[in-house]
Order: structure tokens, then sequence, then C-alpha cells
């Protein structure tokens, strides 16, 4: 049943990643890409009915671990606590700076919150590719299971590549998404972009490969032990890029981040918070859930909920899909 | 300063910041749902009123989302101990929120402001309501969250000491929780009813608007007098009778009763003196106290004396906290109640005393709610689970007092310019009126 648990929270994350992912990485490059007032407007347009929605995932997800592995929940929150908080900050700035500006017909108002959107969000991006990282690097831990690490320590050189892959990955992803939903010179920019940050990231990949076999040898080496559908996925979504697939060029995205998290999930699994001292077992999913009751009651409203937001986000989520056109 | 006094600053701040905007979309959430399914029917009015009071809602769903993230997760940052212990109780309530209620709320929010246009009229009339549904959803789910705290039931503790859930169905169905959930309701719907009265009555006052100021000012007058008669009867009463049952010592500090009496008097003012333990410059009402906790003018009601100190709640703050919500919700049935007389009688657009009664009374359901939540927070210490887990031990270990100050700090400045901007730009949409919005409907908002 921990078992169920994890994946399950692994489930609620991963799609977090391909939802609020792309949004997130419209936001990080609406500066590269839209020129004027009208277009950045487009761009927040495109995302606008839907990155409150998206963004339930991680309150959800953290609702979920919660309940699941209180025990994690209370160590991770509790540990990470600055820059959990910062993260909050960030997620604050972003959502006002979405919802206000649209509520103030004026450049230098819109172009203060477009800055801040940009901003906040990608340094969300960073920041949660740096917690990637430090979770698939192992974290200092004491034996009650408690962070004893210091700021500085999470930021090492690993967890920053991963969290500049992160920022490129996203930034992919967004550009793919507005390429599919817009329609206008804004749409062609971002197509160049897309392609360009295909390299970056395939390059950034190859650069994260070595860093993680030196630093690590092979046990973090899951960047560079590419598994095929990460492979296939990848290099489907330059072709559709390419080609003008705009819809199947997004599939190709999402399926590409999935398997991402899928090999971190795989890469963790069974630990939640796996520990960088050898004497110290970090905390798995069996020590940090509760009486099997308990999981079990956890479980069943959190899959049956699940089931149903699925199903009527999809149905609902199709009425507002298709082109919007932005001027320049 | 302890880690835990800065800890619990952090939280009682930053929920009451949060509150103030959960009790505004969950009491405006019905006449949303209300005018837009109005519009639908071809109502012209209708259609500028949904327009109107949904941007209004959803700048104030918008800040209302940003200031609750940080809620949930101060759980696990300030309150690890406590999340550790309880989480397999508390995690699961409010997992249920989020996805039962937020998806809900959110993705039809969604399909309100952006599909007016895009999506069919009826999904749009339906997204009304589904807004409406998942923000008492999350009310209910959150204050059952709550009330668990208040008064734990369906639950075991295990050898490890870890409180283990036992049955979710108690948790959910506790009358405890469902009288609060009722109360907080009709606590949110007094304030919707003021708003919307009070802004109404903006309007008639200022000549604008004509018959859609009146409308608001008729249904906004009708909900808050049926709601703030609700809010004392029978929700208020049960409240009481709960916290007698099961919290007698907050009970007692509520009242500022220190003696134990038979045929106790209710005080209505007067200043609890701790020191003395005794309350100056009071006024009684005989043997009500008695009546209301026990409904027997006789009954024998325990005061703080009885209880060792160790176990009192802060008695000052707890006694006025109460007796503020208590003392506004009597005026808030008194001028609701005249304003509907009014109408009844036909001169409520005439008479502008009454109409500058209404639109001065818009923010006290606020403090009203407010003061209700210190009276049930306040009042519960030094407790964090009832009976179960001091909050003296709750907090999170790694943590030291500088961080949580600091954190503190930064939440103060981000939430006051947070009500800064939230205040300009409401009392602009206000101001811009119901007509407008529903011809910048679409191009200004959103985004
Ligand atoms: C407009 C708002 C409003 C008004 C007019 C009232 N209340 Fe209230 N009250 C609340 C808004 C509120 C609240 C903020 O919503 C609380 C906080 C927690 C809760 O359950 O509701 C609350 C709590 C609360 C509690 C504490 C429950 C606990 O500790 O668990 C009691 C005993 C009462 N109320 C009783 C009353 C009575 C007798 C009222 C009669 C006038 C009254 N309230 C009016
Ligand atoms: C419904 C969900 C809520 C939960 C689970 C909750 C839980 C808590 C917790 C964990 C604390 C800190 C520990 C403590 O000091 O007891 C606290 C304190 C407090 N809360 Fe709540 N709370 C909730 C709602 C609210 C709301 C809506 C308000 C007010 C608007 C509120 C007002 C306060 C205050 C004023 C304190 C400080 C009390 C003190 O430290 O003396 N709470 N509550
Ligand atoms: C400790 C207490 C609380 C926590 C952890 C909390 C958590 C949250 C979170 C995470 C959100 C954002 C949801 C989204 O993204 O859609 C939110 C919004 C909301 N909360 Fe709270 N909340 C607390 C107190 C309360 C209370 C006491 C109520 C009402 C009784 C309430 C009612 C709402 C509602 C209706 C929303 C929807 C947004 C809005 O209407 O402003 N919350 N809350």
């Amino acid at each position: 049943m921990s078992v169920a648990a994890f994946i399950v929270i692994a489930f609620m994350l991963a799609t977090y990643v391909v939802l609020d992912g792309y949004d997130l990485g419209v936001a990080a490059i609406v500066p590269f890409v839209a020129r004027s007032d009208r277009e950045r407007e487009g761009a927040m347009r495109a995302i606008g009915p839907f990155w409150n929605g998206n963004e339930v995932w991680l309150i959800a997800a953290g609702g979920a671990l919660f309940a699941l592995f209180p025990q994690a929940y209370a160590s991770a929150f509790s540990g990470f606590y600055l820059p959990l908080i910062i993260v909050l900050w960030l997620l604050m700035g972003r959502g006002i700076a979405m919802e206000l500006r649209g509520h103030f017909p004026s450049e230098i108002w819109h172009t203060f919150w477009d800055t801040c959107f940009a901003i906040s969000s990608a340094l969300l991006i960073l920041l949660f590719g740096v917690a990637l990282g430090n979770l698939l690097h192992g974290l200092p831990l004491d034996p009650h299971g408690y962070f004893v690490g210091t700021f500085a320590r999470l930021l090492n050189p690993y967890a920053l590549v991963v969290g500049v892959f992160a920022v490129a990955a996203l930034g992919l992803h967004g550009a793919v998404f507005l390429v599919m939903r817009t329609n206008g010179p804004l749409t062609e920019r971002a197509r160049a972009l897309a392609v360009r940050l295909w390299y970056i990231v395939l390059l950034w990949y190859a650069l994260a490969s070595v860093l993680s076999v030196v630093e690590h040898g092979v046990r973090l080496s899951w960047i560079s032990a590419i598994p095929l559908l990460t492979l296939v996925t990848f290099v489907w979504l330059l072709v559709e890029i390419r080609r003008g697939g705009e819809r199947r060029a997004f599939a190709a995205s999402s399926l590409w981040l999935l398997s991402l998290m899928l090999q971190a999930a795989g890469t963790l699994f069974p630990y939640l918070l796996p520990s960088l001292t050898p004497s110290i077992p970090g905390i798995s999913i069996y020590d940090a859930a509760p009486s099997p009751a308990a999981l079990a009651s956890a479980l069943t409203v959190s899959i049956v909920g699940l089931i149903a937001v699925v199903i009527y986000g999809t149905l609902v989520t199709r009425h507002l899909a298709g082109k919007l056109s932005v001027g320049e | 300063m302890s880690v835990v006094l800065a800890d619990r600053l952090q939280f009682a701040f930053t929920v009451m910041f949060h509150y103030l905007f959960p009790i505004t979309t969950m009491g405006l959430a019905p006449f949303v749902a209300f005018y837009t399914l109005k519009a639908q029917r071809g109502d012209a009015d209708a259609a500028k009123a949904a327009a109107f009071w949904t941007k209004i809602f959803a700048v104030n769903f918008a800040v209302g989302v940003v200031t609750g993230i940080p809620m949930e997760f101060q759980f696990g940052t300030n309150w690890a101990r406590f999340s550790a212990a309880s989480g397999s109780v508390i995690g699961q309530p409010l997992a249920m929120e989020g996805i039962y209620a937020f998806f809900l709320e959110s993705i039809f929010l969604g399909v309100l402001l952006y599909g007016k246009d895009r999506v069919a009229p009826a999904l749009h009339g339906v997204s009304g309501v589904c807004v409406w549904l998942g923000s008492w959803l999350s009310g209910f789910f959150i204050t059952a969250t709550d009330a668990w705290m208040q008064h734990p039931v369906g639950y075991a503790v295990g050898a490890d000491g870890r409180i283990e859930l036992t049955s979710l169905f108690a948790v959910l169905t506790s009358p405890f929780a469902w009288w609060q959930y009722v109360h907080v309701l009709a606590g949110a719907m007094v304030a919707g009813g003021f708003v919307v009265a009070g802004i109404g009555a903006y309007y008639v006052l200022s000549r604008r608007e004509d018959a859609l100021a009146r409308r608001f000012v008729q249904s906004g007058t009708i909900v808050a007098l049926v709601f703030s008669m609700l809010a004392i009867f029978p929700t208020g009463d049960r409240n009481s009778a709960n916290v007698t049952q099961y919290q007698p010592v907050k009970l007692a500090a509520m009242e500022g009763l220190f003696a134990s009496t038979n045929g106790a008097p209710l005080a209505i003012i007067g200043m609890p003196d701790v020191h003395a333990r005794t309350i100056l410059d009071p006024v009684f009402v005989p043997d009500i106290l008695s009546f209301l906790a026990y409904g027997n003018f006789n009954a024998n009601v325990k005061g703080l004396n009885a209880y060792a100190t160790e176990l009192w709640p802060p008695v000052e703050l707890t006694y006025y906290a109460y007796h503020v919500m208590v003392g506004l919700g009597t005026i808030f049935v008194s001028i609701a109640g005249v304003a509907v007389l009014w109408m009844w009688r036909k001169r409520l657009f005439e008479a502008r005393w009454v109409l500058w009664l209404l639109l001065l009374a818009m923010p006290f359901p606020y403090i009203a709610n407010e003061a209700g939540w210190v009276t049930t927070e306040v009042g519960r210490q030094p407790w964090i689970i009832y009976g179960l887990m001091k909050t003296a031990h709750a907090a999170s270990p790694t943590v030291v007092t500088g961080e949580t100050i600091f954190t503190l700090l930064g939440f103060a400045g981000m939430y006051f310019m947070l009500g800064v901007l939230f205040l300009y730009l409401t009392l602009r949409e206000i101001g811009l009126g119901p007509s407008a919005s529903a011809l910048a409907h679409g191009a200004e908002l959103p985004a």
C-alpha cells in the first residue's frame, strides 16, 4: 500500500510538472518571444484559464503528501524552511502578477507585472530543479530524519545543474505550448526559440551526465542513462516542431517530461528523502506512512477524487482549447 | 522570543489575513452564481451584475489563493512535530480540500472568466454554480480540520505516540464540525450580504446604476438579515453548547467567569481582571449564562478558578474577541432588520440615513468573523489539539526563532502591499461600476 501511495504522489507531481510546467515555461520565455504589450497580453491569455487549475496540482500534492506520508511532509517542509518560504513568495508574486495585470489599462502597470511574472516564474523553475537535484543527490539528515544542512549546502553544483536544466526544459515545453495555442508573429518566434532550446537542452543533458558521473559515479547517472522512452519522445519532439505538428509536438514534450519524472521517481524509490550519510538511512515510504487503516482511507479518497478531477478537468479544458489570434 | 511564540504570531497573522478573502468569496459565490444563471435567461441587468460581481470575486479569489498556499505549507514548515504526530488525521481533510474543492473552484473559475464567448451558455451558467460549490466545499474541509483540533474524534494513539486516524467518516461527520461549519457559512453570508447591500447603497446614494443598484440593496439586506439571524440561532447557540460541553475552560474565559456559580449571569460588558480574578464594571443579566449553556436557569457553570492556571487560555483576548463577535452579531440583526422594514414600507430608497448605515456597515462583518476565530483559536490554548497535544510541543525542531521572524516580516511586507493593491483595484472596480464591467468584459479582464 505504501507503494501505491508513492505512485499517487509521483503521479500528482508529474502531472504538476507537465501542466504547470507549460505555464511556468511560457512565463519564463515571454520576454524573449513577445515584442509588444499586445503580444505579452496574448501570451498571458494563452495560459489564463488554466494556470490556476494547474497550480492546484502542487497544492493537492502537498496535501496528499501530508496525509499519506506525514513524517516525510514534516521533515522535508521544516528542513527546507527558507527555500520553501521563498518558493511561497515566488508563487505569490506570480499569482498576483497574473491576476492583477489585466485590471488596469496602463502600459507601465503591465510592464511591471509582466517582468515580475517572468522573473518569479523562472526562479521558481530553478528552485524546483534545485530541489529535485538535491533529492536525487541525497540530503544531510539527522537520525530522526530531520534535515541538518544549510541553505548554501542545497546550492551544490549538481543541484544547480539540474536547476538550470529544468529552466531550459520547461522553457522548451512552454514554447511548444505557445506554438500550439496562438496564431501570429509571436507563434513564429516561439517556434524558432523552441528549436534553439531543444539544442540547449541536449547540450545541457550531456554536461549534466558528465558531471554526475564525475561527482557521484554511476549511482546518479540517471540523466545519462537515458531510457528509450525519453530518447524517443525527445527526438519525436524535434521532428514535430520542424514538421509543424503542433499538437503532437506538445504531446511529445509532455511525454518526454513524464518520462524524466518517471526516471526521477525510479531513482528515488523506495525513498522519499534519501540520506547522504551512509550510516543514517533516509526516510523511506515504509517509515513515513501512517497506520494501514489511515493509509487505506487516504488512498481511497485521493484516488477517487483524482479520477473525477482528471475526467471533468479534461472535458472542461477541451471546451476552452483552440487557437487564439495574437496581434502585434 | 521563543520560537513557538514566533510561529504562533506568524500563523495567526497569515491565517487572519487569508481568511479575509474566503469570507468574501464564500459570501459572494451564491450571488455570482445567481446572476450568471439569470443572465443566461436573457436578463440584461443580471448580465451586468454577473460581470461586475465576477470581477470582484476574481480579485478576491486571486488574493485568497496566494495567501492560502502559505497556510497549507506552514503546517510542515513551522509545525513539523504537530504534523508528524497528527498528519494521518489532519492531512486527510486538507488533501480532500485540494482534490475535491480547489480543483473544482479553480477549473470552473477559468471557464467563468474566460469562457463567456467560447463555451456553450449552459456550461458557462453551470460553472458559476460549480465555483460556488467549490468555495463552500473548501470551507467545509478546512473547518472540519480545525474542528478536529478543537474536538478530536475518530483517532487512536499508537505506541509510538503518533495519532492515527481510525475513521475518516467520524472526522467528517462530527457534529462539532458541522455546527462550526454552518456558523462559518452564516458568517460569510452575512459579510456577502452586507457587501452587496453596501455597494448597492453607494450607487443609490450617488444616483448611479438605477434599477440594478436597488436590486443589490434589496437582495443584500434580505440575505444579511436571514443569515445574521442564523448566525445567532441556531448556529451560534449550538457552537456555545459544544464549547460548554467539550471545552468548559474556554467557555469560562469567553464569559469572563472566574468563580463557579449556580444561575450564572451573563456579562454583557465589563473588563476581566485576571490578577484579581474578577470582572470590573460589569453589566450582568442574571441567570442567562446558565440558561444559554445548559438550557436551565439554575445550572452550575464552572468558572476559571476550578481549573489550574496552566490550562487557562489567554483570558482577556478570548473574552474581548467573543464579546466583539456577539455584540456585532446583535447590531447586524438590527441594521439589516431596519433596512428590511423600511423596504417593506417602500421607503428604503428615500431614507438616506438607512442607506448610509448599510454603506458604513460593510467592514464590520469582517471584524466579527475575525473576532470569532480569535475566540475559537486563542480560547483553545494551551492546546493545539484539544486534550492531546500542547502548542508548546508542536513546533518544528530544526527551525529557529530568527528564521521565523525573518519570514514573518517578509509576509507582513508582502501582505501589506497586497492589501493596498487589493483595496485599490476593488475600489476602482466599484468606481467603474457594473455598466462599465459589462462593456469591458473580455477586453480588460482577464489579463
Ligand atoms: C459575521 C460573523 C459572525 C457573527 C455575527 C457571529 N459569529 Fe460566532 N463565529 C464566527 C462568526 C460570527 C466565525 C468567525 O465564523 C467563528 C470562528 C470559528 C467558527 O466556527 O466560527 C465563530 C465562532 C463562534 C464560537 C466559538 C466556537 C468554538 O470555539 O469552537 C461561538 C461559541 C460563537 N461563534 C457563538 C456566536 C454567537 C452566540 C453569536 C451571536 C451573536 C455569534 N457567534 C455571532
Ligand atoms: C480552519 C482551519 C484552521 C486551522 C487548522 C488552524 C490551526 C491553527 C494552528 C495550527 C495554530 C497555531 C498553534 C496555536 O497557536 O494554537 C492556530 C493559531 C491561531 N489561529 Fe487557527 N486555524 C485555522 C483557522 C483559523 C482562522 C480562519 C483564523 C482567523 C481568521 C485563525 C486564527 C488563529 C489565531 C488568531 C491563532 C493564534 C492563537 C494563539 O496563538 O494564541 N485560525 N490555528
Ligand atoms: C489553516 C488554515 C487554512 C489553510 C491551510 C488554507 C489553505 C488554502 C489554500 C492552499 C488555498 C488556495 C487554493 C487554490 O489554489 O485554489 C485556499 C483558498 C481558500 N480558502 Fe483557505 N486555508 C485555510 C483557512 C481557511 C478557512 C478557515 C476557510 C473558510 C472557512 C478557507 C476557505 C478558503 C476558500 C473558500 C478558498 C478559495 C479561494 C478563495 O475563495 O479565496 N480557508 N486556502
